[in-house]
């Protein structure tokens, strides 16, 4: 992959707000156990 | 060129609005369809257990049917094509595989009644991220805001009365229903948001097919990580399996069921959006309700009220279903979408007339003959064996089940594939 391609991904908003609300899951997920 | 018209020309031209809103529909009876078999499974097994089942059928799926209506060839070309969206697809999938686990907590802790609606709400999460990440219904106008979001309301309004009439569970710990009510909250917000990789990958011209591969990929893998440490290994995890060997082929059975009705809905997604086709999609309860009613007489000990219930927040979710299928977006929101479809090309170099074409339902490529492939025919054969392999000595829960009614349930399920598969293929080939 570019290296242009990753920084596109890594600073568009439509990654960032799917991964904090995943941790935010995964941490409920894991407090529940 | 003129090849490409040629196959343009002698295309339907059904309205993407009316496609994506069969989708969405096709989507729900297939969702709800994928419940049923799991009803057959015997008592005694882990939730987790049956959940992981259904995922690893939906993996194995995914090379059965949809390796006919794509060679293995166009979607490694799609992947390549735009391999940022990989990304995005497995993120998706472990979207899921967490919020499925969640869902399991809220219906232990809180019961399905309380549960139900409270994920069920995913489809509001899902308008309000397609809103304002993907300008879906900007430039919609009062009646086109009015009838989704009236729409999308009714649905979760209807799904809050069907849950509560059919529901024989009430919330047993006290202590733990804040607990159950928090994970179901969080299921919806996590269902909701992955929507967002589905949208994502539409406009930026990916093949549902593509995106359902590596998204099933993710699922798996995330359940397996999940199932590893729930269960105190991956030793114990495989202990847990072989136990439930006799009864798995149900579970696979309704994750086949769930693919197809996940394709329909990203197909749905793709062609009118999250806003409209995620909360048609989600009517999936209705079709659920139907299995267990009228095949399994779940409710045959409900009371007069009960009744009244199940009639009422049906026709809530139906009114609701036909207000989202009759908000047409307006040149004014298709612009906005353009938009949206735009900022992906930019971001991310893509061919804009080319992904303008694919989210067109008009994919250069998709009327193209595939070769099949041997080792495709070697996939597709291995994964059809292991449904045969599980269904030999597979054990049935002994309930009484209507084999009119599931004849009938099982030509309602079979007749919007047939309607639905040929639209999609008649007007853009499955692309």
């Amino acid at each position: 992959m570019k290296r242009s391609t990753a920084v596109a991904i890594l600073t568009d908003v439509h990654l960032w707000v799917p991964v904090v609300v995943l941790i935010l899951g995964i941490i409920l997920l894991m407090s529940l156990r | 060129m003129s090849g490409t018209l040629t196959h343009a020309e002698t295309r339907s031209t059904l309205s993407l609005h009316k496609l994506g809103v069969f989708c969405g529909l096709a989507a729900a009876v297939w969702l709800g369809t994928a419940e049923a078999p799991t009803k057959l499974v015997n008592a005694g097994f882990s939730p987790f257990i049956i959940s992981m089942g259904m995922v690893m059928g939906a993996f194995v799926a995914r090379w059965t049917v949809p390796t006919l209506l794509k060679g293995t060839g166009f979607v490694f070309s799609d992947l390549r094509a735009k391999p940022h969206l990989i990304v995005w697809a497995v993120l998706a999938g472990m979207l899921w595989a967490v919020a499925n686990t969640l869902t399991i907590f809220a219906v232990r802790n809180v019961g399905l009644a309380i549960a139900f609606p409270l994920w069920n709400t995913n489809s509001l999460v899902g308008l309000l991220w397609g809103c304002l990440l993907f300008k879906e219904l900007r430039g919609a106008g009062f009646k086109g805001w009015s009838k989704v979001l009236g729409g999308a309301f009714a649905i979760v309004g209807g799904a809050a009365i069907l849950a509560y009439a059919t529901s024989q569970q009430s919330s047993n710990t006290p202590g733990k229903a804040a607990v159950g009510i928090l994970a179901a909250l969080g299921a919806g917000l996590l269902l909701g948001t992955m929507y967002i990789p589905y949208r994502k990958a539409y406009i930026s011209g990916m093949n549902p097919l593509s995106f359902v591969t590596i998204f099933t990929l993710g699922e798996l893998i995330t359940v397996f990580i999940l199932g590893g440490i729930f269960f105190g290994g991956l030793g114990n995890l495989t202990g847990e399996l072989e136990r439930a060997r006799p009864m798995l082929f149900w579970p696979f059975l309704g994750g086949f069921c769930w693919v197809v009705g996940d394709l329909f809905q990203n197909f749905a997604a793709k062609y009118i959006g999250i806003g409209r086709g995620i909360p048609l999609s989600n009517t999936n309860q209705l079709w659920g309700l139907a299995w267990g009613a009228l095949v399994f007489s779940e409710l045959s000990g409900l009371s007069p009220t009960g009744k009244a219930l199940v009639i009422t927040g049906s026709l809530v979710m139906i009114a609701g279903a036909l207000s989202i299928s009759t908000a047409t977006p307006p040149v004014s929101e298709l612009t906005s979408w353009e938009q949206s479809m735009h900022r992906e090309c930019d971001r991310y170099r893509l061919d804009a007339d080319h992904v303008a074409a694919v989210v067109a339902g008009n994919d250069p490529l998709a009327g193209q003959p595939h070769r099949t492939r041997w080792w495709e025919v070697l996939v597709m054969c291995t994964a059809a064996g292991i449904f045969v392999w599980l269904a030999l000595g597979t054990n049935v829960q002994q309930i009484s089940v209507s084999i009119p009614w599931m004849i009938v349930l099982v030509i309602g399920t079979l007749v919007p594939l047939g309607v639905c598969g040929t639209l999609l293929w008649r007007r853009t080939r499955f692309s």
